[in-house]
């Protein structure tokens, strides 16, 4: 995945707590194998690999581009699960000189689920085009365990791949899991503590991965209609919802709203937390 | 914002369910720690024999800033109303003092402790204690105290660090606090050992006087197992200056009849001095206490010895159990034991025929005494805050020394057994 993935579980019972844990352990290398970009092995592979022939997709796949297509029309466009290409224009771990707008014009020629033949389970991804889990495949993982977690036991379970969490069972005992949100002052310092009882935090947004051009911090979040990211979005955004998945699309969407993200996440009533550069951390 | 057309939670959801198969059926439930967390309690506590009684108020408030910083601001108010033993000891005849303020006298009945019904007053006390992390594994807190009676001002400053080690398993803790404190008794600090005289004349008495303490302290809580935690503490202090209590004096009495002498000359009084104590003390106490949680329940064992230069040795051994007898309730018994021995000037009473000593008291917080404490804490939690009731029964008895049953003394209980009732009421929220 990418990132740290952790199950905390509040128990006795180490045989259970070992058991979960394998769960998610295999669980996470499991989706992050199917629909690895760089494995040969995988589903993604298979389909960049037809080269604009149909493929048969398996079920749970054919789930992942419906629920991406479901983003897709509610975004308008902002969301759509072919445009990693923009990794070739922005590439965030070479630091700010690395960043290519120019090329943004010609990667947008590869991106536009209109122009994807999708009729379930049958994919027709155009040559040249890419499809990309990455924006929803973490949350849904965390889904998953959460649900498996759910028919294994009801003792307190929080599961974490990365900041995006949801938690199974009663309260701990201490009556609620104590979430922090990173600090965009302050890799690894909490800016707000959340208690979480039920449900799923997701945060879009990273503290680490943004970048800089003429002094504008740009995030990593893009629109796919063309090619950047909204301007003035919050630093991080952070959302609760009762799925790691709606968690982790709201909060993706509100990042694609640019200025308007906390207007947008008002308007749907879901709780959430927002940092922004000016007025501290 | 075309997204604001319509919201998208039902579209959401549902293509969420078809991800997933099914939506859970518990909704999220999220809260923002709060920033504030206030804590407030009113304490009554009162001694049988219409003795003290404290009307506490007291209230704190911690401003949390960051996990790694917070600021915690307390205020007490306390009401003291009531009688306290003078230390003159009782007689068959009535006895006549004058008050502290030396404009007015009393007079204590056959047979009755002598109480100085003078003791009212109001005390302010106020602190501050700024916390704040010092990188991964260390935190340091400064703070600021003072307090204010009619009689008193107390001013104080204090630190601490602390650090953690052994993958947080062990914390050691290093703190210092200084305290100056003015005392301005009414009518004036009494030399000590000079004699109570009548009402007008205080040539006994000198003006303000004042006295610093210094307190260290180093310890350690070690996690022991999944389930406990030991901490061991050792502290030193040294308190220099008018450590005297103002309104204490003994009885000088006749060794043969056990009746008070005549006082000075003109006074119209029995001779009663005006106790006198070092004017320093250094105590050292060691603190260990075994915290340990059960699977619902938890329970800590403390023991405090405690010793001073003037030979006073104290021990006290203290137990609770909180029971979490449901979720949101709980019950916590409490027994505490305190003995200590006499301090090496306590005397119950002066016998007239004896060479003044140098220091004396018949303070009976200086006496050989025991105490017990028993007491039950209901709290609960609810959705705006939590509250708890707490009662407990206090009763301490003490042992004259040197032994004083000679004569008149023999009829009276010269250090009676005192008993008290607490009662405190408290609740914290956030905001």
């Amino acid at each position: 995945m990418g990132c740290p993935c952790e199950l905390l579980c509040e128990t006795d019972d180490a045989v259970l707590a070992e058991r979960l844990a394998a769960f998610a352990h295999d669980e996470a290398q499991r989706i992050d194998q199917k629909f690895s970009r760089y494995r040969t092995d995988s589903v993604v592979h298979t389909i960049h690999s037809s080269h604009g022939a149909p493929v048969r997709v398996d079920s749970e796949t054919q789930r992942l581009i419906d629920y991406g297509v479901s983003l897709w029309k509610i975004s308008e466009g902002r969301f759509d699960l072919t445009s990693g290409v923009l990794r070739y224009a922005w590439n965030f771990d070479e630091g700010p000189l690395a960043a290519h707008p120019e090329r943004i014009p010609e990667l947008l020629q590869r991106i536009g689920w209109q122009r994807v033949g999708w009729e379930p389970p049958v994919l027709r991804l155009p040559d040249g085009m890419e499809i990309d889990f990455g924006g929803i495949g973490k949350e849904y993982a965390v889904d998953l365990v959460v649900d498996y977690v759910a028919t294994q036991t009801d003792c307190p379970v929080l599961v974490n791949f990365g900041g995006d969490l949801r938690c199974a069972g009663k309260p701990p005992r201490s009556g609620a899991w104590h979430v922090g949100i990173e600090s965009i002052a302050q890799a690894g310092a909490a800016a707000k503590l959340v208690e979480l009882k039920s449900g799923a935090l997701a945060t879009s947004g990273d503290t680490r991965r943004c970048i800089e051009i003429d002094g504008k911090l740009y995030s990593h979040i893009f629109d796919a209609r063309n090619g950047w990211p909204a301007p003035d979005a919050p630093r991080s955004i952070t959302v609760a919802a009762a799925t790691c998945s709606q968690a982790g699309s709201y909060s993706t969407l509100a990042m694609l709203q640019g200025a308007g993200a906390e207007a947008f996440l008002e308007a749907e009533g879901v709780q959430y937390w927002s940092l922004r550069s000016e007025g501290g951390d | 914002m075309q997204l604001k057309r319509m919201a998208i939670g039902a579209t959401l959801a549902n293509a969420t369910c078809g991800l997933l198969g099914a939506l859970p059926a518990a909704p999220v439930a999220a809260q923002e720690v709060s920033d504030w967390e206030i804590d407030t309690s009113l304490l009554y506590y009162a001694e049988d024999n219409d003795r003290v009684r404290d009307a506490s108020l007291m209230t704190s408030a911690r401003r949390v800033f960051d996990e790694d910083r917070f600021f915690d601001l307390s205020l007490t108010v306390d009401s003291l109303t009531g009688a306290t033993p003078s230390g003159a000891v009782p007689s068959s005849q009535a006895q006549t003092f004058t008050s502290p303020s030396g404009k007015d006298s009393y007079v204590i009945e056959p047979g009755a402790t002598p109480l100085d019904g003078s003791f009212l007053d109001t005390r302010i006390a106020l602190s501050g204690n700024w916390n704040q992390s010092l990188g991964d594994s260390m935190r340091w807190s400064a703070g600021l105290s003072a307090s204010h009676e009619y009689d008193y001002l107390h001013i104080g400053v204090n630190g601490r660090i602390e650090r953690d080690f052994n993958k947080r398993n062990t914390t050691v803790y290093l703190g210092a606090a200084y305290g100056q404190d003015d005392i301005s008794p009414v009518g004036g600090t009494p030399i000590g050992l000079a004699p109570m005289l009548e009402v007008d004349n205080q040539s006994s008495k000198l003006r303000d006087d004042s006295k610093s303490v210094v307190d260290l302290l180093v310890g350690a809580t070690q996690v022991l197992t999944r389930r406990s935690v030991i901490e061991v503490a050792y502290s030193y202090g040294l308190s220099d200056g008018y450590l005297n209590d103002p309104y204490k004096f003994l009885s000088v009495v006749d060794r043969g009849t056990g009746l008070p002498v005549a006082g000075p000359v003109g006074s119209g009084l029995n001779l009663y001095l005006y106790e006198s104590r070092p004017d320093s003390r250094t105590k050292q106490s060691l603190f260990a206490e075994w915290r340990y949680a059960l699977d619902r329940d938890s329970l800590a064992l403390n023991y405090r010895i405690m010793n001073d230069d003037w030979d006073v040795t104290s021990q006290t051994i203290d137990a609770r159990y909180h029971w979490n007898f449901t979720p949101n309730s709980y019950l916590e018994p409490h027994i505490r034991y305190y003995t200590q021995s006499a301090a090496d000037f306590y005397r119950t009473v002066l016998f007239d025929d004896e060479a003044l000593p140098a220091f004396a008291s018949a303070d009976y917080r200086l006496a050989d005494l025991d105490a017990y404490t028993a007491g039950l804490k209901y709290g609960r939690r609810t959705a705006h805050g939590e509250f708890s009731v707490r009662l407990e029964y206090y009763h301490q008895a003490g042992d004259p020394s040197p032994d004083a049953s000679v004569g008149d003394l023999a009829n009276h209980d010269l250090l009676p057994p005192m008993s008290a009732v607490i009662a405190q009421f408290g609740y914290k929220f956030r905001f």
